[in-house]
């Protein structure tokens, strides 16, 4: 048959669209922010933290990374429930992203934390620095200047990723695009135009994130070609 | 409604098969479309460079489902009929090419110049320069992230799922649709794709630290 | 910004492409001569397609599918489809035609061709026992679940607004499972396959609360299958009147198959 493409349905449905945008921007920036809270204090633990605690911190890593994060969507949404835990898809969205994210992300500010000379520490506990001191004033400013691109590019993924959160109902932007494709019977002109959306918010993203990186370190980090 | 049963487990550990296939072949792909995005992104010619810039931008600028759909559906748009299973692959070589692209330029670049200027000088050609003497050195340091985006692979051909083609965690949904044990079944899902990544992991590890140590010297 | 500009410019070229080679046609010849109809079912909607025990698709449409292929003299090959990507397979010439319980739209319709009614669906809403629900206008301020741009979706938004919060969910089994795990307040879902969901999980205590409209299925295909549609719709009309469709009906569902409109 020949494909006639029509993107007038898709034009009618533009609210829809700007509503998932919007929903896919709130969901990937507070998962952001709230992963790299995480990260700073997972990797304090991973690195500084007694045994026990670390322990928990790199199982925690492990079992994230090597599950796909649909199953985790799956069981956070479908599992928990079953257990007696109940969340709407937004939180339940939101929740999984942090998780996912947190796992990637503890794992690249450890690396950064791990990359700062240890005589600066020995330095620092020489002059009396209490450990949290040091990891706030010393080591944190250093390792986050390193970890920014690395960071970047994850926070891009972790945006990418929410797209997969259609699947538990959360009105994201694929999301949208799943129902006008449902509803128009429309699919190849919906996923063209939520896929040139989300290139346009990769691009943004990347272009904040680079921004980030010359205004609060001046020069870009070494590393970055 | 009918009772969990151990056929239940075993039909998932059977669809863990066309996991590890799907995976196989989209890293077989991957890897030709990856390793093409690498020479042409360190390529002297621009065009040739950009077309890699603007490849690579797309493909790790937009989600893999939306690209899986595209691709997948995308074959007979253009009067190319694909089976789900080429077409499948096909949509997971050309998102991995991107990010193997990726890779591997900076291994390729790690290569320190002068090689290729003396290489040059030698009188060697494109083809026997990359084969006889950057790629050998840029494989060295493309290993260990290699295996580490193997184990993203993996993870992703679960979005496989989503398009209707039966994996293990679609298997597991349609256990799921019929048993509604969700959190034993996603369980075990998780649990076989563990299995699967987590070697991978710890070797990617320890090749990153070995050749760490390497160069240090 | 000139970065930009060129990734953009080569989007839109790849979309461009895509438009000047169209798919093959498939006309009635095509099948007879090729032997096989790809016919696309669903195959997580009890009783009208389920996986059996041998994890082969069965049910009231997948009987249909092979009823129709046993009239055109071909080989059946059964393709099981998931809500979202149903369409898309339709349009792309990954099946021939499609039986899954099509509710038959106009808004639909500008895209594919349904045949005249070979089924009808009850659209019932479902909730706890504990709530208080007789019409469309108590779902106000409730989550009611749907799948996604179903009938029963369309109507919804279209009533209600945004006085109802919509769950809309890929496929109808989440949309079931969601209420009993009390994510939703209610579901509007196809009432049979609700009722027997529920009633293997009667600690949900989940009911029938009323029905939002009868819907009748469509065989779905291409727009321009008219030689296909015209056998389709003779082949429904006949089976119709011989009492082989309500036959089937009556296996699935212990009831006549109920009075279908026809246009």
């Amino acid at each position: 048959m020949e494909y006639v493409f029509h993107f007038g349905d898709i034009w009618e449905a533009r609210d829809e669209l700007l509503d998932g945008t919007l929903l896919t921007l709130r969901l990937s920036a507070v998962s952001m922010v709230l992963s790299l809270i995480v990260a700073v204090i997972g990797a304090f633990a991973r690195t500084s933290g007694p045994a026990w605690l670390r322990g928990i911190v790199a199982a925690y890593v492990e079992l994230i990374r090597n599950t796909p994060f649909l199953v985790q969507l799956f069981m956070i949404f479908f599992g928990l429930p079953t257990l007696g835990v109940r969340l709407d898809a937004n939180t339940g969205a939101l929740i999984a992203m942090v998780l996912n994210g947190s796992a990637y992300t503890i794992e690249i500010v450890r690396a950064g934390i791990e990359s700062i000379g240890h005589g600066q520490t020995e330095a620092a506990l020489a002059l009396g620095l209490s450990r949290l001191r040091i990891f706030r004033l010393i080591i944190l400013p250093q390792a986050l200047r390193v970890v920014v691109p690395p960071l970047g590019s994850q926070f891009i993924l972790l945006m990418l990723n929410s797209s997969i959160c259609s699947v538990i109902s959360a009105d994201e932007l694929t999301a949208a695009t799943q129902d006008i494709q449902a509803r128009t019977f429309r699919p190849f002109e919906a996923f063209i135009v939520a896929a040139g959306i989300y290139l346009c918010l990769s691009l943004a993203f990347s272009g904040l994130f680079a921004a980030i990186e010359r205004f609060a370190f001046g020069a870009p980090a070494e590393g970055r070609r | 409604m009918r009772q969990l049963n151990l056929g239940d487990i075993e039909f998932l550990l059977l669809a863990a098969r066309w996991t590890i296939l799907l995976s196989l072949y989209a890293a077989i792909g991957g890897g030709i479309v990856g390793l093409a995005i690498a020479l042409m992104r360190t390529s002297t010619k621009a065009t040739l460079r950009w077309i890699a810039i603007v490849y690579i931008r797309i493909f790790q600028g937009t989600p893999l489902l939306l690209q899986l759909f595209l691709v997948f559906f995308g074959g007979d748009m253009i009067g190319v009929p694909l089976g789900p299973w080429v077409s499948a692959v096909l949509g997971f070589s050309l998102n991995a090419g991107a990010f193997l692209g990726e890779i591997w330029r900076g291994a390729i670049q790690a290569v320190p110049r002068g090689q290729i200027e003396a290489a040059k000088a030698l009188g060697l050609h494109f083809v026997p320069r990359m084969l006889r003497v950057v790629l050998p050195q840029a494989l060295r340091v493309a290993i260990p992230p290699t295996v580490g985006f193997v184990v993203n692979l993996i993870k992703s051909t679960s979005l496989a799922a989503i398009i209707g083609f039966v994996e293990v965690t679609r298997a597991g949904q349609m256990l799921n649709n019929a048993t509604f044990r969700p959190f034993v079944i996603f369980g075990v899902v998780s649990a076989i794709y563990f299995v699967l990544c987590y070697p991978l992991t710890v070797a990617s590890r320890r090749l990153e630290r070995r050749l760490a140590l390497a160069t240090k010297r | 910004m000139k970065r930009l500009f060129q990734i953009l410019a080569a989007a839109v070229l790849l979309a461009g492409l895509s438009v000047l080679r169209p798919a093959e046609a498939q006309t009635i010849d095509e099948i007879l001569s090729r032997g096989t109809i790809n016919i696309g079912v669903l195959v997580d909607l009890p009783p009208y397609g389920i996986l059996n025990a041998q994890q082969e698709p069965d049910g009231y449409d997948i009987e249909v599918a092979k009823l129709l292929g046993g009239y055109l003299g071909v080989k059946v090959n059964l393709v099981p489809l998931t809500s979202p990507n149903r369409i898309p397979f339709l349009l792309t010439n990954k099946v021939d035609l499609i039986v899954a319980t099509f509710g038959i739209t106009p808004e639909r319709a500008k895209q594919v061709m349904f045949s005249i009614p070979y089924s009808a669906i009850e659209n019932v809403v479902f909730a706890g026992k504990d709530k208080k629900i007789a019409g469309i206008q108590d779902l106000k301020g409730l989550r009611v679940g749907v799948p996604r741009g179903t009938v029963q979706d369309v109507i919804l938004s279209k009533t209600l607004g945004s006085a109802v919060k919509l769950a809309r969910f890929d496929d109808d089994p989440s949309t079931y499972q969601a209420l009993l795990t009390g994510q939703v307040d209610a579901i509007a879902e196809t009432g049979l396959t609700g009722d027997k969901f529920y009633d293997s999980h009667p600690e949900g205590g989940i009911e029938r609360k009323f029905t939002l409209l009868q819907q009748p299925n469509g065989i779905t295909m291409r727009k321009d299958q008219f030689n296909l549609h015209q056998w389709v719709n003779t082949f429904v009309y006949f089976t119709k009147n011989n009492g082989e469709l309500n036959a089937l009906y009556e296996k699935w569902f212990q009831k006549p198959l109920p009075n279908l409109p026809v246009f």
